[in-house]
């Protein structure tokens, strides 16, 4: 089982590396040069050739093994640089200097793009030092108010990326206001019904506890005073949110009052997809390179990835 | 200023005992609260429940309640109705829920205030209090509107600045927060901000400051940025007040409690006085903080100083 974040660069570490495929700016050349360093990643650098040339003969990288692709047309540089996953030329799909709308809806495309799953959506690992464990929030980036059919969805996903953390039975929070199904309140509708979901086998051999409130999903003490008896409570593995609002600023509130360690990753594509989010500070986007490389090795699927 | 939970604990002290409908103690944990309260001198604690039950716990815990008003009830809603009806008639300044849904609660004030005509819209307030941050965070609404409009959303900013201005503040600060990005399009949450800073600027929250920012990485890192390390999260940004986009949202990260190095209480202002509504998994020494900062807001509320 994969229990931090130091087990992920291990981890990818002894996988050997894979193609990273990105559209190239300066700012990532440092992360780059540590991600090839660390023997995760051959980087594959789309752009204008002579200038990236310029920017790193200079440095590290011009000793490492990495490829630069001229695109001097702006526009063709994002649909390049799929092309070289769907052509199976690069493995991992950096956001680099993409544009974060441009680059999702190219991905994002069912007919052009990356999709895989019925829907992508972005699971943010947190390493929780005291406990020992990496929990797994979702989504905490992509859908803004997933219905019931797209939380299945989005939790399909999260599981696929506990499989690869080797998470074996993995205990699921969906997370709502309250602990007691309330009509009105959807999210707890939603969060019955796949915890019902879960009892009939629907999500194989995880356990889907819900609705949860924090505190019962985080305390077994907490719960039982609550009049909840379950194995989920206080131990739980992936936390699926009710929507963006709360994914995201739980998953901000978690790095900037928990100092957590954060990465993340989009789940739902053939390949592994790595995106730029505000919250996953410089020291976990190299955590991020080594999960992706992880889900590439381990995923399942068509022979390829997530 | 009150800038801390002691501070609310110092000036309970000072201001108590107050009198405090205390609904259903029926819970050994609940119950030592009000013992600790008690002997601290916050509160003069008057039970309502089933008798059987309370004098049960009382015992457990040691606590002699003799000498204090026990009233007999066994109907949950009656219960919450008769303590918070107390508060409204004026005939107690806080009350303060026990083994009882929160939602019986709601229900009685929501029936109060209508009664009276206050206008007021209810809602709950959780303050952390942050290690290293000089003053009370205040999330609101964590307890009440499950997906409120922006115009209840006003309503609920004006109750939190009101309870923070009684901290002492003129001019509190207050966030909207949302979970917008780059990407999505914009969010309910967000145009209820723009919606919220419009009114802010025209007047209608009085003096009040609405931040430039509806995330923690826009606050800490300043709008556009993004956290690189933990040195560029500036703590010294966070607003007084962080209006939260729906309940599920608010409900869910005010009780992070649980996890992160924070302490919370909660309550609920009515237009006549407040209302502590710990969680039913909330611990003794907690519960006790709560009941000090209900004391500390009612004494403010009655215009002490």
């Amino acid at each position: 089982m994969v229990k931090s974040f130091n087990d992920i660069l291990e981890a990818a570490k002894s996988a050997g590396p894979v193609r990273l495929v990105t559209s190239f700016r300066e700012q990532d050349l440092d992360l780059i040069c540590r991600a090839a360093a660390a023997g995760f990643i051959i980087p594959c650098l789309i752009g204008n050739g002579k200038a990236i040339e310029k920017m790193t003969e200079r440095g590290p990288l011009a000793s490492m093994e990495h490829e630069i692709v001229d695109e001097r047309y702006p526009g063709g540089v994002l649909q390049r640089a799929i092309s070289l996953i769907r052509e199976k030329r690069a493995d991992i799909l950096m956001q680099g200097g993409f544009d974060q709308n441009a680059f999702l809806s190219a991905v994002l495309d069912a007919r052009t793009g990356l999709l895989k799953a019925k829907a992508a959506s972005y699971v943010s690992v947190f390493e929780l030092a005291e406990s020992g464990k990496l929990i797994l929030v979702t989504d905490t980036f992509l859908n803004n108010y997933p219905g019931l059919t797209e939380k299945r969805l989005i939790l399909e996903n999260a599981l696929s990326l506990s499989a690869i953390l080797e998470i074996d039975t993995p205990k699921v929070a969906v997370l709502a206001a309250v602990e007691q199904v309330n009509p009105g309140i959807p999210s707890t509708l939603d969060a019955a019904i796949l915890s019902k979901m879960s009892e009939r086998g629907q999500f194989g051999k995880a356990r889907v506890e819900g609705p949860l409130d924090i505190d019962c999903s985080l305390s077994h003490l907490a719960a039982k005073r609550k009049g909840i008896n379950s194995n989920v409570t206080g131990n739980v593995d992936i936390y699926l949110v009710p929507e963006i609002d709360t994914g995201y600023l739980l998953a901000e509130s978690l790095v900037c009052f928990g100092r957590i360690h954060t990465a993340g990753i989009v789940m739902g594509t053939t390949n592994p997809v790595i995106l730029d989010v505000p919250f996953v500070s410089d020291e976990c986007r190299l955590v991020e390179i080594a999960l992706a490389s992880l889900a590439l090795r381990r995923g399942e699927g068509d022979g390829q990835a997530v | 200023m009150i800038r801390s939970f002691r501070d609310f604990a110092d000036l309970a002290s000072e201001k108590g005992p107050m009198r405090v409908a205390v609904l259903a103690p029926e819970d050994e944990e609940f119950m030592l609260a009000v013992k600790k309260s008690w002997q601290r001198g916050y509160i003069e604690p008057v039970l309502i429940g089933n008798k059987e039950r309370i004098e049960r716990v009382a015992e457990k815990v040691e606590f002699d309640i003799s000498g204090f008003e026990t009233i007999s009830n066994d109907d949950r809603q009656a219960i919450s109705n008769l303590g918070i009806g107390m508060i409204f008639s004026g005939e107690l300044p806080i009350a303060s829920k026990g083994q009882i849904p929160t939602s019986y609660i709601y229900r009685s004030i929501i029936r109060e205030e209508a009664k009276t005509g206050s206008g007021t819209n209810v809602s709950v307030i959780s303050f952390w209090e942050v290690p290293g941050l000089d003053h009370l965070v205040a999330f609101t609404d964590t307890g009440v509107n499950i997906v409120p409009d922006a115009k209840a959303k006003l309503e609920i900013c004006k109750n939190a600045l009101f309870v923070y201005r009684l901290l002492g503040y003129s001019k509190p600060s207050m966030a909207v927060l949302s979970g917008q990005r780059q990407i999505g399009g914009a969010l309910t949450s967000y145009r209820d901000y723009e919606s919220i800073r419009r009114a802010a600027d025209s007047g209608d929250l009085g003096e009040c400051e609405i931040v430039d920012a509806t995330s923690f990485t826009e606050i800490f890192a300043g709008k556009g940025n993004r956290i690189v390390n933990w040195d560029s999260l500036n703590l010294e940004r966070m607003p007084h007040i962080l209006l939260v986009p729906c309940l599920d949202t608010g409900n869910i990260i005010c009780k992070l409690d649980f996890v992160l190095n924070v302490s919370r209480c909660s309550l609920v202002a009515t237009s006549r006085g407040p209302v502590c509504i710990p969680a039913r998994s909330d611990f003794t020494d907690s519960i006790v903080q709560q009941l000090a900062m209900c004391v500390a807001i009612a004494a403010r509320m009655k215009g002490g100083k």
